[in-house]
């Protein structure tokens, strides 16, 4: 029997942030707006449901008098993500 | 990605995840800066001292306070790397403290040698005067292995930590170096302490900058 995924990581452009933070400390939104190819607005609202699920922790602070967004996956996030793939591997493993 | 959420296959989801993970794994090269100056200011200290008693001559100056302006730089690099990195790994922190702590036991070590010639050298020269031979143990000679020691541990858990092999081979060079260096003549050491530097951290530098320089050209052009 398949478990269905998780539909806050089951999304393009939040599984695409989740990643990216899985393999390190945290990063800036500026970084993950890069290397996800997306505009500033829709993933802000992508940030603000990962953080909404407890999976991201969110910080906004001044750095060189301009603000900087920081995001870093949570305990919760880690752990939501590793069921997303071990479900997803079932997924694969079964078709 | 576009503002319309796609609804991901499983095969598409999983191909995103390798894809991002090697994306932040590519962007988190370090520099190899830092080891190349450190690399290159050892080797020439220990080369112009080599030189200095090989040829008997020499400088007004002693060479050794290159390693203290090159801290100069250090700092200056350190701030601009922190400034510019825009992602922090779990390795960074530990990086940090270990070569921090590195540079902290170095600072210590040379404390220690020079209270120890201090007191070491008027009780040879006073041996000298009675019994007009020069006194069998040279501490001097002892120097270099403890240097060497240390250079080696750095080195080695970086090498081992980031799976960076050049750093690895670089650090037991090192301690092989310190073992050689017990029974080796001063000239010898220096010589040692020179070829130890540039391929524990000269060396290994330079592959780590070529390796930065390549993956920030390739993200750049990946981003075009």
């Amino acid at each position: 029997m398949f478990k269905e995924l998780d539909p806050i990581l089951h999304s393009q452009l939040r599984l695409a942030v989740m990643s990216l933070l899985i393999g390190v400390k945290e990063a800036e939104f500026t970084f993950i707006k890069e290397k996800t190819n997306s505009t500033a607005g829709n993933l802000s609202v992508q940030i603000q449901k990962l953080k909404e699920a407890g999976y991201i922790d969110v910080v906004k602070q001044f750095k060189d008098n301009y603000p900087q967004t920081t995001c870093k996956i949570t305990k919760l996030g880690i752990k939501a993500f590793e069921e997303y793939v071990i479900n997803l591997q079932s997924y694969l493993g079964g078709a | 990605m576009s503002e319309q959420e796609k609804i991901l296959t499983e095969k598409e989801s999983l191909d995103l995840i390798t894809q991002m993970i090697n994306k932040a794994k590519d962007a988190c090269h370090d520099t190899g800066i830092a080891a190349i100056m450190w690399g290159a200011v050892i080797a020439i200290c220990s080369l112009v001292r080599l030189s200095e008693l090989h040829f008997g001559y020499r400088l007004p100056f002693d060479i050794y306070l290159l390693t203290i302006v090159a801290v100069i730089p250090q700092i200056y690099f350190t701030i601009k790397e922190k400034k510019q990195r825009k992602v922090k790994t779990y390795d960074d922190g530990f990086m940090n403290s270990l070569w921090m702590g590195f540079g902290i036991c170095i600072f210590l070590m040379i404390y220690m040698t020079s209270a120890m010639y201090s007191q070491w050298d008027p009780a040879a020269d006073e041996y000298r005067k009675l019994t007009g031979n020069t006194y069998p143990f040279r501490l001097y000679e002892f120097t270099s292995p403890l240097f060497l020691m240390l250079y080696g541990l750095p080195t080695f858990v970086t090498g081992v930590s980031m799976k960076f092999r050049p750093m690895l081979w670089g650090g037991l060079l090192c301690w092989v170096s310190c073992l050689v260096t017990i029974y080796t003549p001063i000239k010898i050491d220096l010589f040692l302490v020179a070829l130890s530097s540039i391929f524990a951290w000269l060396v290994p530098g330079i592959i780590m900058e070529k390796d930065y320089r390549k993956a920030k050209s390739e993200l750049a052009q990946a981003n075009v």
